[in-house]
């Protein structure tokens, strides 16, 4: 049984709940869909969490939102709203919020520096006509480094070694 | 394990007699109705803060019931035994004796017994009567009542425990005993507590040491936590059973469970049995024998823990918790789930998870909206993981698809090789592994029950998720129509947020059922496909969950599909009535603003050169990534009033990425326009975006680059129409303009013109070609045709139209389809709109002098633009000279100059007579006898022309005659043309020489193309030597106004002569004189009548500072036609010098016998002063003399 967690995918989702980004780690292509139904239901739970919060809430983690089938979801909320969405792969051990939370820390701080690149919204041109704020598509090429960011975390999360530090 | 009695246990004694007298079971009573106790605080130094009971109850038991077993080695609740003892005294509180011979003693032994036990508190409660009157000698007693006594006699510490009870109807009086009795229960748990707790730490410290075992320090520990139970410290409870858990998952990290029997051995009921049940098996018995399975403890801890939050209320987590537990602890069983009966795992997650469902409605209560809605999807989720359940079973025996969406829980399911013996027990899913149906119902059943869940949690996204699922089901099991529907529904949820990857899968499952469904690709199918061609497009295919190489060939299928779709759309079936096919070639498919497509124009067009119309470059994206086949791509542009130009082109296909096209547009209307629409179609479909938004738009975000402007340049050479006035304007006649056709470059086989304005009526049957030309023409009630037009032809059509008084200007629009002999095919249309000034540049008023039988009219020719004219001529012309016996002569035939603000004064002189030829104005009788009134109207005609006017004419002629000589030239006249009024119009300098000498020098600061410049020189210098002609060329404008002869009934001439011979006249010298009214009724009405009298009245204006007027100055007299009324007067003139005469006013008296509309009519009088223009030299008087004055009568 090994220790560290797998992470299945992540989600980021802007603040006005647009994709922003799934990735999924599962070798299966077919069940890529089901992360991205995860992501969209997350929603609902997010929605949730932050309204019974009541706005007054300044933690950004969410906590477990929601285990179904083989995953466990857990939710993040950063200061502007974007959304970030974690699927790990359920198992029977304890899964520290800290740990969690050390992982959804480490995924923001890859969304804001992808983010604060100033060349990222202005590349997309074509689709600027339709609608100003959406400057980030999904899967645009110009993520690839956020890609890459994104990858490696869950790659340092999954192996063993790391866990202990959480 | 049953559940424990939520009471803490309270002995009592008191002596036999007592506890046997109704007396006791009276205060026992009322003892009880006090309970349970309230607010109790536990303070307790191993917690950081105050633990609070709200509510414990008491159960009074008496103390020789009690038994101090000590049978079980089994830590058991604190609670089992009594925390408190009691003990009654019931004497008179004076009654020492007794207290000291017999209680005293009772008491002791009870005391002896009490005290020793281990974390049991004692009270004594005394109870006396109230009304036990206290004896008056009691008063200097001194050896204090039997309470001091008690107190003295067992308090053996601080702490007080005797309390005395007045007892009576009160209720108040139990509260100092209450007190005490919640002080002492706590001190006595407290301690218990603290106790336990120590073994429990020091058994938790001997964890490493061998011998220890998880099972015993379980039991320990959960002592504890039913203690904290048994006093509804829940929360406390539940603390233990966390730190139990936790303390397993260490053990389970460390791999090291022996202590537990094997995972799991299945009993025969244990995958459907309610999973928060504790009375399903002996759990404690079978931790305190080591054999209970994991599997087992697992359930127990949980369910503890379950019936712990549920106490407190905090419900919603019991099914948060139970679904995380099912989940993670389903995936720990798979790992032995070969050794499991098959179905097994899943029998016992779905059962379990709808027992928890149960089990949480029947706990749950009086819980508030949110918490509701928390509770509801709580449970939803807790029902899709049963549904998930059903997904696998499904999948494994075949009823479902092992494919999205069921396959996204596929676990390959383990099953022993051999036949097992054992099964699952589960009813449900017993009938449902027989029977497709039966499933099928279960997993909609469960499926809608949970999509209900989640509707009343507000979980919306869940909500469609399961009805994705359903829909995929209805799919599997063949009801298309069904699914479709769902699919056809679910996309609009995705879109409006982007979750382009789920609209997608949606949208190509929409397709594939309706594929399936062997529908004929019809309008619906249609736009599904393009709903997911845009999701494609906008999306750029980044998230469509499909190969990259694959997914190229599908769409451009797709595309080759939908072509073949929109050709057959609609096309009939065989059998279609006529009429049916003729609207349905009218139904359009039109698509708006599909995002794969997106049409740029460049913002200027080009033109053709050789033909009539202008190109146009577009750039054309297409975002699929194969091509589109189309047939047209246009762009619709929008000018000024209703102004549309129609680029367009035809294609084949569109290639992914952008594509350069050019789109043509056969009619050539220069201007700047605004981009509109554009269109693409494919056969039937017909894409198109709008790009002109509402002006009342509410994003002004929007709109700041949402507008394209183009430009089209002027085309000279092209088919136009222009319009103006005709040459002559009549007053008094229907009003005309001239429609000006010039073919331009092109030869032209047919022209159809329309005129339109708003509220003005074309007459166009009446038109007739101005300048009679041989042009073939018809003239309908409507059109205009004009057939077989050469090259560079101008046909000038004068077209009547109703009165436009009330306008300035005139905008009408002109609509011209024609077909040129080179392109017959194309049928152009050129759509304009032109306006035209109706107003005149001149204005005439007229003044009328009359004088006996002549009149003198002074007509005033101004101009009313802020441009020079120049008059021609004006004439007066009568209308018949035969019949009106009038005679017009001119004062001046000669042609005026040019002018500017200036007025010209023509005065013509009107001679009323038809034998005689008038060679003076002025001084001309005439006969009157058969004078005929005039009643025709004569006609004013004058010519004139603007200066603009002229000088252009001098520019053709210029330009006309340099290329007379070089013909080569002659495709630049228009061009030359144009380019010599842009000139002149950069600068007013030239005006002023014009005027004067008729030289024309054109300023020369425009640019100028390199083929024109030789001509342009060349024409200059024609310019330059011009000078103004003797007579005028060039065309003139003509303005013919009716003019009435003007009547007045009586025409006087008044005139004053002096009779005197001398013909020096001194100042102070009486001068007389006549004064004779000559009255004519030549221009009036009454013109032949003799008799016709009319009265009237004259007056000598006195003049005081000249003339002194002697005599009958005022008077009435009556007129006749051509008589003359005399009188005498003497003038005296005042002083020398020269001065005329007075001047006499003449008016005629109202009639008396004719009334007009109830007032005195007074006939029209002209009064004309003949010696108006006489002056008198008077001399100053020398020396003195005497005059007799003749008084004179009157």
């Amino acid at each position: 049984m090994p220790p560290g967690l797998r992470i299945n995918a992540v989600a980021f989702i802007s603040a006005q709940n647009h994709p922003i980004i799934v990735r999924t780690f599962s070798a299966q292509d077919e069940t890529a869909i089901k992360y991205h139904y995860i992501a969209h239901t997350s929603l609902d739970v997010i929605e949730e969490r932050v309204n019974a919060a009541g706005g007054k809430s300044t933690d950004c983690y969410l906590g477990l939102l929601y285990a179904m089938e083989d995953v466990a979801v857990y939710g993040y909320i950063t200061p502007l709203k974007v959304k970030i969405v974690l699927a790990l792969a359920l198992s029977d051990s304890v899964v520290r919020d800290v740990e969690i939370n050390m992982i959804f820390k480490a995924l923001h701080m890859a969304y804001y520096s992808s983010i604060s690149n100033p060349f990222l919204t202005h590349s997309d041109t074509s689709d600027s006509s339709q609608d100003g704020s959406r400057t980030l598509t999904v899967g645009s090429t110009k993520w690839k480094n956020f890609r890459r960011r994104i990858d490696e975390i869950t790659r340092v999360v999954g192996s063993p070694s790391t866990t202990s530090v959480g | 394990m049953a559940l424990q009695r939520k009471s803490v246990i309270v002995s009592y004694a008191a002596s036999p007699s007592f506890l046997s007298s109704p007396t006791w079971d009276q205060l026992k009573q009322t003892l009880l109705s006090q309970l349970p106790l309230r607010n109790i605080h536990w303070k307790t130094p191993s917690r950081t803060s105050i633990r609070t009971i709200q509510e414990l109850d008491i159960s009074l038991v008496p103390l020789d019931t009690i038994r101090d077993e000590l049978a079980s080695q089994v830590p058991a609740t604190l609670l089992e035994k009594p925390l408190l003892n009691l003990y009654f005294v019931t004497c008179e509180n004076t009654d020492l004796e007794l207290y000291r011979t017999t209680i005293k003693r009772q008491i002791k032994e009870w005391h002896a017994t009490v005290s020793n036990r281990k974390n049991q508190e004692w009270i004594i409660l005394h109870v006396i009567r109230p009304d036990a009157k206290i004896p008056s000698g009691a008063f200097f007693q001194l050896k204090g009542s039997v309470l001091d006594k008690l107190k003295a006699d067992f308090n053996t510490d601080k702490r007080d425990r005797c309390v005395q009870l007045i007892w009576s109807t009160n209720p108040s009086m139990w509260g100092e005993f209450i007190t005490k009795l919640k002080d002492g229960i706590l001190s006595a748990f407290d301690s218990a507590v603290t106790q336990r707790e120590d073994e429990v730490r020091r058994s938790e410290s001997q964890r490493q040491m061998p011998g220890w075992n998880f099972c015993t320090f379980f039991i320990l520990k959960e002592s504890l936590a039913s203690s904290f139970e048994g006093v509804n410290l829940c929360d406390e409870a539940l603390l233990q059973y966390d730190e139990l858990e936790a303390s397993f998952y260490q053990a389970l990290k460390e791999k090291n469970l022996s202590w537990f029997g094997v995972l799991i051995s299945p009993a025969p009921k244990d995958d459907s049995n309610p999973l928060l049940s504790l009375s399903k098996k002996p759990y404690r018995d079978m931790i305190l024998a080591n054999t209970i399975t994991v599997f087992d403890f697992r359930i127990y801890l949980l369910t503890r823990q379950c019936q712990l939050l549920a106490q407190s209320g905090r419900i919603t987590e019991v099914c948060k918790k139970t679904g995380a537990f099912l989940g993670a602890f389903g995936r720990r069983l798979r790992e032995v789930e070969k050794d499991l009966p098959r179905f097994f795992l899943q029998s016992w997650i779905y059962s379990s998870a709808l027992s928890v469902v149960e089990q949480c409605d029947s706990w749950a209560s009086n819980l508030s909206e949110a918490q509701l809605a928390v509770f509801n999807a709580g449970k939803g989720e807790l029902v899709e993981l049963a549904r998930s359940q059903l997904d696998l079973i499904g999948m494994h025996i075949g009823f479902l698809p092992q494919s999205p969406p069921f396959s996204s829980v596929w676990v390959p399911i383990l099953s022993s090789s051999e036949p097992s013996t054992t099964k699952i027990s589960n009813t449900q899913i017993l009938t449902a592994l027989d029977s497709e149906d039966a499933f099928y119902s279960l997993y909609t059943h469960t499926t809608t029950r949970a999509i209900d869940l989640y509707a009343n949690a507000g979980r919306r996204k869940f909500a469609l998720k399961l009805h994705g699922s359903l829909a995929a089901l209805e799919l599997h099991r063949g009801h298309f129509d069904a699914a479709l529907t769902t699919y056809n529904s679910l996309p609009a949820h995705y879109a409006p947020h982007m979750w382009t990857s789920l609209e997608c899968s949606m949208l190509q499952r929409a397709l594939e059922t309706h594929s399936a469904l062997g529908k004929p690709r019809n309008r619906e199918w249609i736009h599904i496909l393009l709903s997911f061609l845009a999701v494609y497009a906008q999306s750029s295919g980044a998230d469509m969950l499909v190969k990259e190489e694959i997914k190229a060939a599908y769409i451009s299928r797709l595309v080759d599909a939908l072509k073949s779709s929109a050709s057959e759309l609609d096309s009939g079936k065989p059998g279609c009535s006529l009429l049916l096919s003729f609207f349905q070639t009218l139904v359009d498919l039109p698509h708006p603003d599909h995002p794969a497509i997106s049409v740029q124009v460049s913002p200027t067009a080009t033109l053709a050169r050789i033909k009539d119309g202008s190109y146009l470059e577009a750039t054309i994206h297409n975002r699929l990534p194969c091509a589109l086949p189309i047939e047209e791509i246009s762009v619709i542009l929008s000018g000024k009033d209703a102004d549309r130009q129609r680029f367009s082109v035809t294609a084949n296909s569109l290639n992914p990425g952008a594509s350069k096209v050019t789109l043509f547009c056969p009619t050539s209307n220069a201007g700047t326009y605004l981009l509109e629409s554009s269109e693409i179609r494919m056969s039937r479909l017909l894409f198109n975006w709008i790009y002109r938004k509402p002006s009342t738009n509410k994003v002004p975000r929007l709109t700041k680059s949402s507008n394209m402007l183009v430009r089209i340049p002027r085309d000279l050479l092209a088919f136009d129409v222009q319009l103006r006035q005709p040459p002559r304007v009549e007053f008094g006649q229907s009003p005309t303009i001239i429609v000006a056709v010039s073919t331009g470059r092109n030869e032209v086989s047919k022209a159809v013109i329309r005129l339109s304005a708003p509220s003005v009526i074309f007459d166009c049957q009446d038109v007739s070609l101005f300048e009679n030309d041989s042009t073939e023409a018809e003239f309908t009630l409507e059109h205009i045709i004009l057939h077989n037009l050469s090259r560079s032809k101008t046909v000038e059509l004068l077209v009547p139209h109703s009165d436009v008084s009330g306008f300035n200007a005139l905008t009408i629009s002109i609509e011209v389809d024609y077909v040129t002999a080179d392109e017959s095919s194309i049928t152009r249309t050129l759509k304009v709109p032109r306006v035209i000034s109706t107003s005149l540049p001149i204005s005439v008023n007229v003044e009328d002098f009359f004088r006996g039988k002549q009149l003198f009219s002074k007509f005033t020719v101004s101009t009313l633009s802020h441009q020079h004219v120049r008059i021609a001529s004006v004439l007066l012309e009568p209308p018949d000279l035969d019949t009106s016996g009038l005679k017009v002569v001119t004062s001046s035939p000669r042609k005026r100059n040019i002018m500017s603000h200036r007025y010209n004064q023509h005065i013509f002189c009107f001679r009323s007579d038809q034998t005689d030829q008038a060679r003076f104005a002025l001084a001309v009788w005439y006969n009157l006898s058969d004078f005929i009134p005039v009643r025709d109207p004569l006609t004013l005609d004058v010519k004139y022309r603007m200066l603009r006017e002229e000088v252009e004419s001098v520019i053709d002629r210029a330009i006309d005659e340099v290329l007379a000589d070089l013909p080569e030239w002659h495709m630049h006249k228009t061009a030359l043309h144009a380019k010599f009024i842009e000139m002149l119009e950069s600068d007013a300098s030239w005006v002023e020489i014009y005027t004067i000498s008729g030289e024309l020098n054109v300023p020369g600061k425009i640019e100028i193309s390199e083929e024109l410049r030789d001509p342009v020189e060349k024409v200059k210098e024609i310019l330059r030597a011009h000078q103004h002609p003797e007579s005028p060329h060039g065309p003139w404008h003509e303005i013919r106004i009716p003019v009435d002869v003007p009547s007045m009934t009586i025409v006087a001439a008044a005139r004053i002569e002096l009779r005197t011979k001398s013909p020096h006249l001194y100042a102070g010298q009486p001068i007389s004189a006549v004064l004779s009214i000559h009255t004519t009724f030549h221009w009036g009405p009454n013109l032949n009548d003799k008799e016709r009298q009319y009265t009237m009245q004259y007056d000598v204006e006195e003049m005081v500072k000249e003339w002194l007027v002697s005599g009958k100055k005022r008077g009435n007299f009556s007129a006749m036609d051509d008589t003359i009324f005399s009188v005498p007067i003497t003038l005296v003139a005042l002083h020398h010098g020269e001065f005329a005469l007075p001047r006499v006013v003449v008016t005629a008296l109202p009639l008396t016998d004719e009334m007009t509309m109830g007032s005195m009519a007074i006939p029209s009088t002209e009064t004309c002063q003949v010696h108006g223009a006489e002056k008198v030299l008077i001399l100053p008087r020398g020396g003195r003399s005497t005059f007799v004055l003749d008084m004179g009568s009157t």
